[in-house]
């Protein structure tokens, strides 16, 4: 598998060769950061301190984390990976001797380490100034395998949504549909524990919360090992699916053409 | 090559489309009933317009669409039953889409080619030196793609499809979008890389002069269909027996009466002459041109594909 490692340093590579496009996204990174925390520190001032079990500080630990998982992938990969299907750059990759999916999914994560090489440092500054230190060293660390999981399993399900462009050739629609899931279900803008209870149980049992939230309780201070349990299965799902799609996409493309 | 000693052996190949469903199902036939024997270590130019069937073509002898019927072996594979066996043995550069990373280096890029192809360090090293003097390209190595013009590009893509040393070289529409210099050497480099190196070179092409100057043998086919197979020496003898001059005038000129001459168009402005090669020599008539006519510009052309095409039609049947 050292094509994996070496499509690994190839995607950082390229991430790094766009720095200024790394640079906008920190900076992007911070702007929505400062404005979401502060809002839900607003909101916890206001309500003895704390939502829904989220003290003020946990609340700025969680959005940095959450916002990290999410942007440190292209904000646009199914719209990205549908385009390439429809337009037929998937079908000459066919031509490469190593899994179409395989190598996608090397490069996007040499990608996702590269911005995230910035992305961490800085939420971690906002965080240390804002409100000061994580509420619980040792939920701060398993944040780090956690938000590596949750980079994997949203790349292998965004490909898998995005594989669908192999039938309908456009998967902007599904991209739409996913981004917001992800902001609601995926508990990226708000903890789960604050929606109503049926609505929870919907996003409990559903891969969007292994994306964002995960990481973002366990930032938080909430020492949950088993989450990381959780996001593995999720992660070993969503990489069966997103295989099966393009295996058979792959197929359909060699037969009706790309 | 195959137990055969061949590089590409098809029988009977066909390719059908369907789109629409029920009374709007549509059949569309993109390729039929081709076969076709290509030597290991010959040129060969597969060409024809719009929709004849080219790339439906390389695609099935690639591996990346199934046949709907007949046999197709390449290098003694079937091409989508062992697509990945077979990558690893055939070079493709697609005149519109790069193999290359934009941001990166065409060194960085060949590093990831060298690890899908399983080439170790040290060769793959050994390897781009050498292509970099085959394909005098080492100093474009190392600046990033997005800087290379197109045709500095098109010879970091020929090294990217070379370096795992492919037995044959699938190359589809190559020189599109390339100016003349740059085709000129473009072309020149795809005969040396043959050989050199004894590599098989199938080439599509809109581009006629691709076909004189890199091909052995040439293959037209239009409507999915193969309708000519002969030596390139042979269809410049019978099909490209003419030659097309443009000449830019500075003010009018007389009428020009040459034998083997045919005045398609004569203006104040200019005049596009028909030469036939084989009464007249074009440098005869550029000659007696540039002598009795005030010149501002000229430049010779083949004729386009599509007349070649129809001259084919025209030509009775052997």
């Amino acid at each position: 598998m050292s094509w994996f490692a070496t499509a690994v340093r190839t995607g950082a590579r390229q991430m790094y060769a766009s720095w200024p496009a790394l640079v906008v996204s920190a900076f992007f990174y911070l702007v929505v950061v400062t404005a979401v925390t502060t809002l839900w520190r607003a909101g916890a001032a206001a309500n003895d301190g704390h939502v829904a079990g989220y003290t003020a500080t946990m609340l700025t630990w969680y959005l940095a984390t959450s916002e990290a998982s999410i942007l440190g992938l292209s904000f646009r990969m199914i719209e990205e990976v549908g385009d390439d299907i429809a337009s037929g750059s998937v079908a000459t990759e066919l031509l490469r001797p190593v899994s179409v999916l395989g190598i996608r999914i090397a490069t996007e994560i040499g990608r996702a380490v590269a911005r995230l090489s910035v992305l961490v440092p800085a939420g971690a500054a906002l965080c240390l100034v804002t409100v000061g230190p994580p509420p619980h060293p040792a939920g701060l660390l398993l944040a780090v395998p956690a938000v590596l999981l949750a980079l994997t399993t949203n790349m292998l399900l965004q490909h898998a949504v995005a594989g669908m462009s192999f039938w309908i050739r456009d998967a902007r629609s599904g991209w739409f549909l996913y981004q917001k899931l992800v902001f609601i279900l995926g508990g990226m803008l708000v903890p789960l524990e604050v929606l109503p209870a049926a609505l929870r149980h919907v996003a409990e049992v559903l891969p969007f919360a292994a994306v964002a939230y995960v990481p973002a309780r366990l930032a938080s201070g909430h020492v949950e090992p088993e989450l990381l349990a959780v996001q593995l299965g999720w992660s070993v799902v969503t990489g069966v699916v997103a295989s099966l799609v393009f295996a058979a996409g792959e197929r359909r493309l060699q037969v009706v053409g790309g | 090559m195959g137990a055969n000693g061949l590089g590409i052996d098809v029988t009977g190949l066909s390719k059908t489309f369907v789109s629409g469903r029920r009374a709007k199902r549509r059949v569309v036939e993109a390729v039929r009933d081709i076969s076709l024997q290509v030597e290991a270590g010959e040129r060969l130019a597969y060409i024809g317009p719009n929709g004849a069937g080219k790339s439906t073509s390389i695609k099935i002898l690639t591996g990346i669409l199934h046949a709907s019927a007949g046999d197709v072996r390449v290098l003694g594979l079937v091409p989508w039953k062992e697509r990945r066996q077979l990558a690893r043995r055939i070079g493709t550069l697609f005149g519109q889409r790069s193999q290359l990373w934009f941001e990166l280096t065409p060194h960085q890029s060949f590093r990831m080619l060298a690890a899908i192809h399983r080439i170790d360090k040290a060769d793959a090293a050994a390897r781009v030196a050498e292509l970099a003097e085959l394909l005098d390209a080492g100093d474009l190595f190392d600046e990033p793609v997005r800087t290379l013009s197109l045709g500095q590009r098109m010879r970091c893509e020929l090294a990217a499809c070379m370096l795992h040393r492919p037995d044959i070289l699938f190359l589809d529409e190559p020189t599109i979008g390339l100016d003349l210099l740059a085709k000129q050497l473009f072309r020149d480099l795809l005969v040396r890389v043959n050989e050199e190196r004894g590599t098989t070179i199938f080439l599509t092409s809109h581009d006629v002069a691709d076909v004189e100057q890199v091909a052995q043998r040439v293959v037209v086919v239009n409507h999915g269909s193969v309708i000519y197979d002969d030596s390139v020496a042979a269809m410049r003898r019978t099909l490209l027996a003419t030659k097309i001059i443009d000449v830019g005038l500075l003010n009018g000129a007389d009428a020009l009466a040459l034998e083997g001459v045919t005045v398609l168009k004569h203006t104040a402005n200019g005049a596009k002459l028909v030469v036939d090669t084989t009464a007249q020599s074009v440098r005869h008539v550029l000659d007696v041109v540039l002598e009795v006519w005030p010149v501002s510009d000229i430049s010779v052309v083949d004729p386009p594909l599509e007349d070649v095409i129809a001259e084919i039609y025209g030509a009775p049947r052997a």
